[in-house]
């Protein structure tokens, strides 16, 4: 076997989202709205890990600040396409990604041609102000396109993701344990009696494996105490003193990782409540032809635990290490193995039948699928977001930001100056920009365009906060609103490339769909150097 | 300490090369709005107007590695305005580093990745100087340090680490004008963290060595006798039949046929067992000891890490104190926090560390027990008693052959009760004192 060149390029990577992520990753068509320089961070993360292709929409010339904050562009791309220009230095990261630009305003083509953006699999907007913003959003949102809205403002960063839902099976939880000790099958159950402690050597006494020796103590708790399982601390305590009488010597490891193991003895197996949630869902009980196979395998795990799995998931399948001889582990591993596969033929009966019952064929979802979503049932996601339009005009979060605002810690106080810079920019098509705050000793004072300036933000910020009904005011605004008038509008290189990195690594989790994404505004102070996450 | 005292050393200015007419009309106009004007949360001692000028081209900076984070600092630094940099890396480029490491393309894999990493960066961004070398950190003494207003580390080694933070305490020892600021950068997969450290003021990385996480050492006779997972029967090809069945010849990991050999040997053997799961990547992830990474990770830590040497350098912001931890798999989560010092740190703590002993335990056991704490973790420790007495010493030769009857003595033979031994370590610029109690 020899190792191909590209799997040895992404290897780091690989070992991260597997070749099943690569490939999304591979087919996913990327769109900037603006080579700004945190659109081009966020895509030099994204072309390094080799999506599809990416697009750049900008009609900006490059002007000499642009060519300063920005790695993809230089002193002789001034005056030039600024999509063009950044288009061909991201290009060169990777061979493998086709880079595509168009230079046309972003802004007419979200009036004009709101289509084109439909062809992406993801669309990140940089630099758009709120009302074509909002266009954008409702277009994506209808087709079921993630959208990115990102900006970054002095030592201020701010991303929002916008789309109806996003499921997840592969959630990559810390592990996976599915060993049902409280409820063992019957063929472990019968593995577990051919155990006969008393008459082994202290060889094999020390590689009797930690599951077989708490099922053997529960099982004999169980007899003792009318079929129930240690319950109280005290019996619970009790129950480990029994484990530890067993024990031959303090050097039997099997029997430490018993005692360490106990409490998943005392911890009834039952369908966990987020995903008992998934089940209750409206989109679980209602199939139809349009149904994402996530939805599908979803209800026929919930007929499965209806019936056949009388009230519990199909199981994961798989045994943590453990003190143990080779041959007994092997038999352990297998009896859990082909437990979970006789289920898994089981959902896979019911997946056919919701896929005649909705008229579509058996091989709309393979087998590894069905496989994934039955080792991960546990911890499969649903996240469901808010709509750019229920955030900004029928449904703002008034009462949890009236909340968050008045802790004078708390990274709320950056959005409310950016949706207030927004609406500064909307009326005066330019962003607050200008020294506000000086002490005694500074170069240069106070002076009354600079008073008025402040001033001028400090209006849009209590326009905001009363369509807010905020009338509690909290002192340590008026901080930061200095501090988004020196920034004035500016993009700092460490700020574009910390952005980058922590939008790339969502839109990735989104694309492979792997690891749980953020739900749905990510705030960094890169004053405090802390970030903090909201549902708005 | 403010800030600024720390960036008044006695460190030589760059020349001015000929950086004056890289600057185009509006160039540093983004930054310049932060530098000339005063915020709410500046240092007092922050001047505007004077940032770019004066502070950017007066600061010499120090990049530790030219990887995944060293590729990213040397960007940021040069797009943030200084003008004076130096990146040291041992390691040449490999076709696994061209996920992350953009400064790299395919037709380097196999040159100093210092030296194209510094190229890259000087034909990119106009008028900035980047020096490189290409070899160990060890390679250079104490004046090359002190030549440096800062260092950021962007390293994959945990030894590395240890040494440049003991070295940078040892060096201001005594003397606060010869503190440099270290700002370390770390990552693993999708968590992360970014620290500054100001040598014998803050807690330093020897501090926090507990918090790093253990790895996992497969116990020999598992691997020999009672193989049950694919990494027991990897383990078994390059720790037991390695040297049995190429005797003599040293395993090159980055060979791809001494790979294959080993997964060869180690899928005979897992089918042998019934064992499923051995491959050829999980056979180089192990015997590596591959760490995953990744373009974003690297590029969250990189910045945070030179935001933080922009504002300490600027004094336009407060800097980090002193810990942000970053963790990125469940939706985009940093705790930020104030590292404590320790007292009893290794490195930079003057009291010494108390260790209850087994009061029959033996000078080998001791030394066992100093290589195993997740607090100490030494490599090769020498001890010697408060008194000079040599207990056991590593190297040199004729010390470790005079001390090693030593070993199989009881500790309590050579050190009396409540005792201290000096604890030192060949491959650690540090010594510590451990008193020890029978118990
Ligand atoms: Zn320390």
């Amino acid at each position: 076997m020899n190792i191909d060149k590209k799997t040895q390029k992404y290897d780091r990577q690989l070992r991260l989202w597997q070749a099943s992520g690569q490939a999304a990753l591979e087919n996913s068509k990327v769109c900037l709205i603006n080579g700004t320089a945190t659109g081009c961070e966020i895509l030099k993360d994204l072309v390094l890990p080799g999506i599809g292709s990416f697009t750049v929409v900008d009609k900006k010339e490059v002007d000499g600040a642009d060519a300063g904050i920005s790695f993809f562009l230089d002193e002789d791309r001034i005056g030039t396409n600024r999509a063009q220009a950044v288009t061909e230095l991201l290009q060169e990261l990777n061979e493998d990604v086709r880079g595509f630009y168009l230079a046309e305003d972003p802004i007419s083509l979200i009036e004009n041609r709101l289509d084109y953006f439909l062809q992406f699999t993801i669309v990140i907007a940089t630099d758009i102000p709120e009302k074509p913003l909002l266009k954008l959003s409702e277009a994506l949102w209808n087709a079921n396109i993630p959208l990115f809205i990102v900006r970054t403002i002095g030592f201020i960063g701010y991303f929002r993701i916008v789309q109806p839902e996003h499921t997840v099976v592969e959630t990559h939880p810390d592990s996976i344990m599915d060993l049902r000790l409280d409820v063992p099958f019957p063929a472990l159950e019968q593995y577990a009696k051919t155990f006969d402690f008393d008459s082994m050597d202290n060889m094999d006494h020390g590689h009797i494996p930690y599951v077989v020796i708490l099922l053997k103590y529960l099982d004999q708790w169980k007899k003792d105490h009318d079929g129930k399982l240690p319950c109280t601390s005290a019996e619970k305590k009790q129950f480990k003193q029994i484990i530890e009488s067993g024990r031959r010597n303090v050097d039997e490891e099997n029997f430490a990782e018993a005692l360490a193991n106990a409490w998943r003895a005392f911890t009834a197996t039952k369908v966990p409540h987020q995903v008992q949630e998934i089940f209750n869902d409206p989109a679980c009980e209602t199939l139809t032809a349009n149904s994402s196979s996530f939805w599908i395998l979803a209800r026929a795990i919930r007929d499965f635990v209806a019936n056949e799995g009388q009230g519990l998931l199909p199981l994961a399948g798989s045994v943590p290490d453990m003190k143990a001889d080779t041959s007994t582990y092997v038999s352990l591993q297998t009896i859990y193995r082909q437990k979970a596969k006789a289920e898994i033929a089981i959902v896979r009966s019911h997946v056919n039948k919701i896929l005649n019952s909705i008229g579509r064929t058996s091989d709309f979802i393979h087998d590894d699928e069905i496989d994934s979503f039955c080792k991960h049932a546990a911890f499969i996601q649903v996240i469901r977001y808010r709509s750019l339009k229920e955030e900004y005009i029928s449904d703002p979060k008034k009462a949890d930001i009236d909340r968050w605002l008045q802790d004078p810690q708390d990274n709320i106080v950056h959005y409310v100056l950016i949706r207030a810079i927004d609406k500064f920019y909307e009326a005066n098509n330019r962003y607050p920009d200008a020294a506000t705050f000086f002490i005694e000793g500074d170069p240069e004072e106070a002076t009354e365009e600079s008073k008025s300036e402040f001033e001028l933000l400090k209006t849009y910020v209590n326009i905001l906060l009363s369509e807010w009904q905020i009338t509690n005011i909290p002192d340590h605004l008026d901080d930061y609103i200095h501090e988004i008038c020196r920034a004035g509008g500016s993009e700092l290189p460490n700020m574009a490339s910390l952005l980058g990195g922590l939008v790339s690594q969502e839109v990735i989790k989104l694309i492979t769909r792997q690891y749980i994404p953020l739900n749905n505004t990510s705030i960094f102070d890169g004053i405090k150097s802390a970030s903090s996450t909201y549902i708005l | 300490m403010m800030a600024a005292t720390l960036m008044q050393t006695d460190v030589p200015t760059p020349e001015d090369s000929d950086s004056s007419k890289k600057v185009w009309p509006g160039r540093w106009s983004h930054i310049n709005k932060i530098l000339d004007r005063r915020g709410p949360f500046c240092d007092k001692s922050f001047s505007p107007g004077h940032g770019e000028d004066i502070l950017l081209n007066q600061c010499r900076v120090l990049v530790i590695g030219a990887g995944g984070l060293g590729c990213e600092i040397l960007k940021n630094l040069a797009l943030s305005g200084f003008k004076d940099i130096e990146v040291i890396d041992m390691d040449t480029i490999d076709v696994s580093n061209l996920n992350r490491q953009f400064l790299f393309r395919p037709a380097d894999v196999g040159s100093p990745k210092a030296k194209v990493a510094a190229e890259f960066i000087m034909k990119r961004v106009a008028g900035v100087k980047v020096s490189y070398y290409h070899g160990k950190i060890q390679d250079k003494d104490d004046d090359y340090y002190l030549g440096f207003h800062l260092i950021i580390c962007g390293l994959d080694s945990v030894e590395a680490r240890r040494w440049i933070n003991a070295t940078l305490v040892n060096i201001a020892q005594d003397d606060p004008e010869r503190i440099r600021v270290l700002i370390d950068g770390g990552t693993e997969g999708f968590k992360g963290q970014a620290r500054v450290i100001i040598p014998t003021v803050t807690s330093c990385y020897e501090c926090s060595l507990d918090m790093l996480n253990k790895q996992t050492a497969f116990p020999i006779c598992t691997i020999a006798n009672t193989p049950r997972l694919p990494e027991h029967c990897i383990e078994w090809a390059s720790v037991i039949q390695w040297p049995k069945e190429r005797e003599g010849e040293k395993m090159d990991t980055d060979d791809p046929t001494h790979i294959q050999w080993l997964y060869d040997v180690a899928l005979k053997r897992a089918m042998e067992f019934n064992i499923t799961g051995v491959t050829y990547s999980l056979t180089q992830g192990v015997v590596k000891n591959i760490i995953p990474a990744i373009a974003s990770t690297n590029a969250i830590i990189a910045a945070a890490c030179c935001n933080e040497a922009f504002k300490i350098v600027t004094t336009s912001q407060p800097y980090l104190n002193n810990y942000m931890m970053y963790i990125g798999n469940e939706g985009v989560y940093t705790y930020t926090f104030e590292h404590q010092k320790k007292d009893d740190c290794p490195v930079c703590g003057n009291q010494s560390a108390f260790l209850d002993v087994d009061k029959e335990i033996t000078v080998e056991d001791f030394i066992e027990l100093l290589k195993e704490k997740p607090t100490i973790q030494l490599k090769k420790p020498s001890l010697t008693t408060d008194t000079n007495e040599k207990i056991y010493w590593q190297s040199p030769p004729f010390f470790e052959q005079r001390t090693r009857p030593n070993l199989e003595k009881r500790l309590s033979e050579l050190v009396k009760d409540s005792g201290t031994i000096i604890v030192t370590d060949s491959t650690l610029p540090i010594s510590l004192n451990v008193t020890v109690s029978y118990v």
